[in-house]
């Protein structure tokens, strides 16, 4: 599944080989490559890929495919020469002859109903292509870490606690945990560490990249399933200062030249380590949890020395593999003494505490999770993981689609049959069995299903760009051609065509031919199927605009929360690992002081919002005070930070050079947290935690409004702000005068690679950032806003046929109407009636549905809108016009025909 | 003309597998064809104007001379038959006969 860019796609190779003769093939395939070759050399590989992809297209061509179905031909019929020779074969035996009559017919019925075909096939496409997007995300998701091999036998391990407050499940371990594992549990087979943590810089010659370097074990190549390109997997990590390079980081840092054996330093300032490159391994792929750039020995993390016999420390990942055939409720069961030789002391502080223990009799146990299930955990890995809830909602709107259009198609096909009722009757007559009547029908709607597939997948193919535009997805269709996907497709076709071509063609193999040819089942009328069907999709279209609808007012209803802070004219800076962050930030103050477009500068710990660097961290603090729990966002500020955020003071001062302890002991908090210590006047207490004898207490000297830190969807924490220099500051803010953004950019731009020369700028607007908060909601409400809007459609091109046919049937009834002085309204409303009455019954079912499940959506928000019954009404209303204005263009030409034409046909 | 009919391409993939004496091949062909025309020219076409002047005993054709860069699959390469050669050149002498035949100067 791997893309290697220096060769042609795959899946073009592989439709090549499946369109072109085998004597051919070496030939064709090998003047294709040299061509890829040639102009991946002169215009790039990402173009000569595209341009190869559209060269093998061309090889769709009639004498291509002649040439492969005479080769298939002869593949079928050893004997073909002797076969053709004999004439007098029965039918019976030798069907070829019927089929090509069932497909002359099929071909001519279809181009003799152009029109109806045209709505299938658009229907169809349409929708398969929604569902070839959605499908094809669901299954990305679904198949996450799915490529490691022996997957069933690897674990995560994960401690729960049932503490009184709230039960946690957390993935971090001590980093002892590992070894203890491994030397007292047989059947653990291999078990490695894992630590990702932030970029850092990777320098060889003098030239430094950001890279994400994973801390590991040697067992780590034998726990996961990640091939080695070059060197042996069995002693790349054996030394502590070897390490392994994903291909891509060996490219961007090496180049052309060979990596192995090369020294490369890694990190910045004390934690600077050379390295000697051990190995090549593949990228990880896009769909496994587990990334990085490059792997070395956990050992040769800051601080390991101190941590390693620490029990109470947690930070990494563990993973194990167990042995063949050991269950994991067993090993479970086995970690249950070893959890008390070893962490005894968390177990009796939770007792202490008055926990109670479990269903399994825990209170605090250590247990594993499976590798499947890793990727969507969020409790366990900190909130990472994706919500599975999303992926069914994603299949769930395929589905809905996909239903639609085979409405149409249903619908479409049973009301045509009775103008084939004839040919039936005649076939009939003539000898027909019922089995060969249905797979004719069933294989004539099948050539829609497939034109409409085909012309999906194209379409598909067309537009993934904008869809991965639009939705920030990476995917790719190389995927349709793996074989789990293929199935899938067949899948999805064979049921698409079973279900809507199968229920017709079943209907028609049944006519009785005397009726038939009598011309008596032209006369009945397929009521109550067709209306269940359209009620049904029109209550799914109307279901999914209110969800729309209402996701809409949501975001936005999110995004005008008061944030505490100003973000407008702010200018977020990420410093990178490169650079000391309170160097650069003097540096840059320095540099900006006498600016007249610049307010105020400063540097925090934290990010606003997601910046380009997408990082996110939060460290929380815990402690006792004056016997109550606390807990509290630990915020690194500096100087001016109140000011160039705008947060409003509301009692005792802002951090100010001139006092030299400010640095030490003093704090700002929020006025949720003076709530939460229970101070009416918090401005000059001191506080600190009871346990803690020794330090110095806190002394807080002032007070501002709350402000949000994190986004709606966290929770949100009281916030201390402190400037101790011994953390690091990560983020540069720069507040700007009005009107002078754009030029400031710039020249922050120049500033920053003078006081910053190794970093990257990658300076973002802060308002924009806090507006990627709420990327995951925007982006399910523009999801749904698509998919309401095809699934309307669609509905409405399936009503107009429909509508177009009763009509047509009614023309005479409506002539006759018209004789006896009938009025034009008065004709348009008994057409339009029925249609109406159908709509009606749909939002009846749909309103209350949509109602109780965006309630229910709307529940997991602390910050949540109050539905409102107009939206609904309004709704109702729109599709209820939509359907009126479909079906009204019909009626209104029928009820304007001169009724002597209409009755004097026939 | 009793000979087989020739359509436009494939009197000009013809007349290039002459010009390129010795190493006509697909990737070949489309170049010189491409640079000599600035037509887009797509290897399928080019393959299948090949083939059929092959069934019509204009050009021979043999495998051989794999590189690295095809992967290691070898090339057909084709030659021009006397028959081919003949053709094209009644072609020239009849198209030589009409350009002579008309009396207007200013479309020469």
């Amino acid at each position: 599944m791997k893309n290697h860019p220096q060769l042609p796609p795959a899946w073009a190779d592989r439709l090549l080989k499946w369109l072109t003769p085998p004597h051919l093939r070496e030939e064709l395939l090998g003047d294709l490559h040299e061509q890829f070759a040639e102009q991946a050399e002169a215009v790039g590989s990402r173009k000569a890929r595209r341009l190869y992809a559209l060269e093998v297209l061309k090889f769709v061509r009639p004498f291509y495919i002649r040439e492969r179905l005479r080769h298939l031909a002869r593949l079928s019929e050893p004997d073909a020469g002797y076969a053709r020779k004999e004439i007098h074969r029965p039918a019976f035996f030798h069907p070829t002859d019927m089929f090509r009559n069932y497909l002359k017919i099929a071909f001519r019925n279809l181009w003799k109903s152009k029109g109806y075909a045209a709505i299938n096939v658009v229907g169809l496409s349409v929708a398969f292509c929604i569902c070839l997007f959605l499908f094809l995300t669901a299954y990305l998701q679904l198949t996450y870490d799915a490529f490691h091999r022996d997957g069933d036998r690897i674990y995560q391990t994960y401690f729960v606690a049932n503490d009184p407050e709230r039960v946690s499940k957390t993935g971090g371990m001590p980093l002892p945990l590992t070894p203890a594992l491994k030397s007292e549990f047989p059947e653990v087979e291999a078990a490695a560490r894992v630590l990702s943590g932030r970029k850092s810089s990777v320098e060889w010659k003098g030239k430094g990249f950001e890279k994400l370097v994973l801390m590991t074990d040697p067992d780590f190549f034998k726990v996961f399933t990640f091939p080695m390109v070059k060197g042996n997997p069995d002693v790349a990590l054996l030394e502590l200062s070897s390490i392994v390079l994903s291909e891509t980081t060996a490219r961007t840092v090496f180049g052309s030249e060979d990596p192995i054996g090369k020294p490369i330093q890694i990190g910045t300032g004390p934690d600077r380590k050379q390295y000697i490159v051990s190995g090549i391994v593949a990228d990880p792929p896009l769909n496994s949890t587990i990334q990085f750039d490059a792997l070395t020995r956990i050992e040769n993390r800051p601080g390991y020395a101190s941590d390693k016999d620490n029990w109470n420390a947690n930070s990494s990942s563990v993973f194990i593999k167990t042995a063949p055939g050991v269950a994991q409720a067993s090993v479970e069961n086995r970690l249950k003494p070893f959890i008390l030789k070893y962490l005894g002391g968390t177990i009796e502080g939770l007792k202490k505490k008055g926990a109670r223990p479990d269903d399994r009799g825990d209170l605090f146990a250590l247990r594993l999770q499976k590798l499947a299930d890793v990727h969507f955990s969020r409790e366990i890995n900190g909130g990472k993981g994706a919500p599975i809830a999303l992926i069914y909602i994603l299949i769930g709107i395929g589905a809905f689609i996909l239903l639609i259009a085979c409405i149409n198609f249903i619908n479409l096909s049973i009301a045509r049959s009775f103008t084939r009722a004839r040919e039936v009757g005649v076939r009939k007559s003539l000898g027909a069995l019922k089995q060969q009547l249905f797979v004719q029908i069933w294989g004539e709607s099948s050539v829609v299903c497939f034109v409409g597939f085909g012309t999906g997948l194209l379409l598909a193919f067309f537009l993934l760009p904008t869809f991965n535009a639009v939705f920030q997805s990476r995917l790719s269709l190389d995927h349709v051609f793996e074989p789990g996907f293929l199935a899938v497709i067949l899948g999805v076709f064979l049921l698409v065509s079973l279900l809507a071509g199968g229920y017709p063609a079943l209907q028609m193999a049944r006519f009785n031919p005397v009726e038939v040819l009598k011309g008596k089942v032209s006369l009945k009328r397929p009521g109550i199927l067709r209306n269940s069907l359209i009620v049904t999709q029109f209550a799914m279209s109307t279901l999914l605009a209110c969800a729309t609808v209402v996701a809409m007012q949501q975001v936005r209803f999110l995004r005008q929360q008061p944030l505490g802070f100003q973000s407008e004219q702010v200018v977020s800076l990420p410093v990178g690992s490169q650079s000391d962050g309170r160097q650069v930030l003097q540096r840059l103050r320095a540099r900006l002081a006498d600016d007249p477009a610049v307010v105020s500068v400063t540097g925090s710990g934290v990010n606003l919002g997601r910046g380009k660097d997408r990082v996110s961290s939060r460290s929380v603090f815990g402690f006792t005070y004056k016997g109550k729990g606390v807990a509290t966002d630990w915020l690194l500020i500096d100087y001016d930070y109140l000011k160039t955020l705008n947060i409003k003071l509301l009692a005792g001062r802002d951090f100010d050079p001139a006092y030299r302890t400010d640095s030490v002991s003093r704090i700002i908090v929020t006025e949720r947290m003076a709530k939460a210590l229970g101070l009416k006047n918090p401005v000059g207490a001191f506080i600190k935690d009871d346990s803690d004898t020794t330090g110095t207490p806190m002394q807080i000297i002032g007070l501002v409004q709350n402000f949000r830190l994190y986004s709606l969807s966290e929770e949100e924490r009281p916030i201390t702000m402190h400037l101790s220099h011994s953390e690091p500051i990560h983020y540069i803010f720069v507040r700007v005068t009005p009107g002078s953004l754009s030029v400031t950019m710039d020249k922050l731009k120049a500033v920053w690679s003078e006081v910053a020369p190794q970093s990257e700028f990658m300076a973002s607007f802060l308002d924009e950032n806090i507006d990627a908060w709420y990327q995951n909601e925007a982006m399910m409400s523009r999801l749904f806003s698509v998919a309401a809007g095809i699934a309307i459609l669609l509905s409405c091109i399936g009503l107009f046929a429909v509508a177009l046919m009763v009509i047509e049937q009614r023309t005479k009834e409506i002539g006759i109407r018209k004789v006896m002085g009938a009025g034009v309204a008065g004709i348009v409303l008994i057409l339009s009636r029925d249609f109406v009455k159908l709509v009606l019954i749909a939002l009846l079912i749909s309103l209350p549905l949509a109602w109780f499940g965006l309630t229910m959506w709307l529940n997991n928000y602390a910050q949540r809108i109050e539905l409102s019954p107009w939206v609904f009404g309004g709704i109702g209303l729109s599709a209820l016009l939509i359907a009126l204005a479909t079906v009204s263009y019909q009626s209104i030409k029928t009820a304007l025909m001169n009724p002597v034409r209409s009755l004097r046909s026939e | 003309m009793g000979r087989a009919y020739l359509g436009e391409f494939e009197e000009l993939v013809l007349l290039t597998v002459a010009v390129l004496d010795g190493n006509a091949y697909g990737v070949t062909i489309a170049a010189e064809l491409k640079q000599r025309t600035r037509r887009t020219i797509s290897l399928s076409g080019v393959h299948i104007a090949l083939y059929r002047l092959e069934e019509k005993g204009f050009v021979r054709s043999e495998l051989g001379g794999a590189t690295s860069s095809r992967g290691g699959r070898r090339k057909r390469l084709f030659g021009i038959t006397t028959a081919g050669r003949q053709t094209l050149a009644d072609m020239r002498d009849v198209r030589n006969d009409l350009w002579n035949a008309i009396s207007s100067p200013s479309l020469s």
